[in-house]
């Protein structure tokens, strides 16, 4: 119960994550400027766990596209347990602190993990109260935008399905 | 920290005649035809020819040789190589030389023991599973890198300029030999660049957030032995006592990162060798008081806690306790500027030849570097600006 309780967790905040960053491209400049300098066709797949949930998305036409499947990610990040995967989405863990934890695997190149980290950095920002973000990350990015306007936005997002898979 | 790993499981040879006995720890590897990998400098001064000679004395002659390894070794060397080892039908590997060689030594163990052609695809963070054991000796002949003992390789990408990591517990050697011998030959300024190299390891290895009890322990224990030893070996260079202590000073800063991962010195040196083509040992040097002022907010504590590994006890304990973090820092500066009147060690970026108009170009690779995700501050590519102007 506790496992299957951690994965839908762990799947849910995926999707937030994934449409924090797709809103916050237009809100923030500086996931803007990250996004702009990203090669066309980037991709990344995400794995939280054995029989976990899976993020996989593709920078493509100036969009982060959530897709069902990638065969070869160019950058491929398997994060060790599906326990680990909930502390490093509930706010428990950073993603500096899971590195260095040694809390996942990654295939493909460095400079990605470190672009990803950036954003993600940026995403949590937004989404945890500072007083979480004191604990998981050395400096915390300060916010461009009121997070309730971000949070707002995903939520009408989420409404409209605006997240839902590109193909 | 709530969870650390440690590994090491190389073994080491220290010593007197340790490469007379490279040949009988390639029998017990059950390897007959090792292919000796090293560069066109150590094979001139013939400090390649020593070890192969002691090898063939024993009885296992080099199979084949190469040593068109250049000082920034590239994929394409690696991929090379790999071919090479299979035509000359080879079943193991010696690497003699610095941290370039031994580097590309590791990499060419990881597309052999992995099947591939392609270094390439197989990169990243501790993503490939043990393949086909390919018995594999490391001989340096530097005392910095600490290469011998590490689960990293750092190979340049000559497509992009970037130097990329390959981190994996299965790059490390089965064995490596620590020879005073190896060292004795080493110009004193190279001595000088590559010791601080080293300290460097070292330092950054117990102040990164991947710091751990074992670490450390290997770490300041290094630098100990570096702060006694280092001015020794640079100025007397036959002195093998202080060789010796520097090359096993060297090797345990090796062990102690290879476990706690450096910090953003080693990023913004790998952008600086990447763009700039500054030796790795050199950019060590000149970056690492520079960055341990960024970092003093974040890590005064564990800066103070290396002062009496750095200057002894004693003093240590004659500094007030809110000044020895300031006091590690200057006594690392101390260190170089002695270097740099002994032997004209390079202690700016402008001393080194780099041009202010590549700062944007590594600024912006520097924050792509792995190394700096475990760094104890964050740095965004204008505050790595910042410390490249103080450092220039």
């Amino acid at each position: 119960m506790k496992r299957f309780f951690q994965k839908l967790t762990v799947g849910i905040v995926l999707r937030v994550v994934h449409a924090a960053l797709v809103e916050l491209q237009r809100q923030d400049a500086r996931v803007a400027a990250e996004f702009a300098r990203m090669p066309e066709g980037l991709s990344y797949s995400i794995h939280t766990g054995h029989n976990a949930p899976v993020l996989h998305v593709i920078w493509q036409g100036g969009k982060l596209r959530r897709v069902r499947h990638l065969a070869k990610a160019s950058c491929t990040l398997h994060i060790k347990s599906a326990a680990l995967a909930f502390r490093l989405f509930t706010g428990q863990m950073g993603l500096a602190q899971a590195y260095a934890a040694h809390a996942f695997t990654m295939a493909g190149e460095v400079a990605d993990v470190m672009r990803l980290a950036r954003l993600v950095n940026i995403v949590e920002a937004y989404l945890f109260p500072n007083i979480i973000n004191r604990r998981i990350m050395t400096d915390i990015p300060k916010p461009q935008v009121c997070f309730l306007r971000t949070y707002g936005r995903i939520a009408w997002g989420f409404l409209t399905c605006k997240y839902r898979f590109s193909r | 920290m709530a969870y650390f790993e440690f590994q090491n499981a190389v073994k080491l040879l220290c010593g007197e005649l340790a490469i007379e006995r490279i040949a009988n720890e390639l029998q017990h590897l059950n390897a007959a035809r090792p292919l000796v990998l090293s560069d066109a400098v150590l094979a001139k001064i013939g400090t390649m020819a020593q070890v192969t000679s002691a090898m063939e004395a024993e009885g296992v002659p080099a199979a084949a040789v190469f040593t068109d390894i250049p000082v920034d070794s590239s994929l394409a060397v690696v991929n090379h190589i790999a071919a090479f080892y299979r035509e000359q039908g080879c079943d193991s590997l010696v690497a003699i030389g610095g941290g370039s060689v031994i580097d590309t030594a590791k990499g060419v163990r990881l597309v052999l023991s992995q099947h591939t052609d392609d270094i390439f695809s197989i990169s990243g963070l501790e993503n490939v599973a043990r393949g086909t054991h390919i018995p594999f000796v490391v001989v340096p002949t530097t005392a910095g890198t600490g290469s011998e003992c590490t689960g990293v390789a750092v190979i340049k990408n000559d497509e992009n300029g970037v130097k990329m990591e390959f981190l994996s517990p299965f790059v490390e050697p089965d064995v490596a030999v620590i020879d005073p011998r190896m060292t004795e030959g080493l110009p004193a300024k190279a001595t000088a660049s590559t010791g601080m190299d080293a300290l460097c390891h070292a330092v950054e290895a117990c102040t990164c957030l991947q710091a751990n009890p074992l670490s450390t322990a290997y770490g300041t224990a290094a630098i100990k032995l570096i702060a006694g030893n280092l001015e020794t070996a640079t100025t007397h260079g036959k002195n093998r006592t202080a060789r010796f202590n520097m090359a096993v000073a060297s090797t345990m800063a090796g062990i102690a990162f290879s476990n706690s991962m450096v910090g953003a010195v080693h990023a913004i040196g790998h952008a600086l060798g990447g763009v700039c083509h500054v030796p790795h040992a050199v950019a060590m040097t000149i970056l690492l008081p520079h960055v341990m002022r960024y970092n003093l907010s974040r890590s005064a504590g564990e800066y103070a806690a290396l002062l009496p590994w750095l200057v002894g006890a004693d003093a240590a304990m004659a500094t007030p306790a809110d000044k020895r973090a300031e006091a590690a820092i200057a006594a690392i500066e101390d260190l170089g500027r002695r270097l740099n009147a002994a032997c004209g060690l390079p202690l700016s970026l402008s001393a080194a030849g780099v041009s202010k108009d590549d700062f944007p170009k590594v600024a912006e690779f520097a924050v792509n570097d792995g190394a700096l995700i475990v760094n104890p501050r964050a740095a965004t590519e204008q505050q790595v600006l910042e410390i490249l102007n103080a450092a220039f």
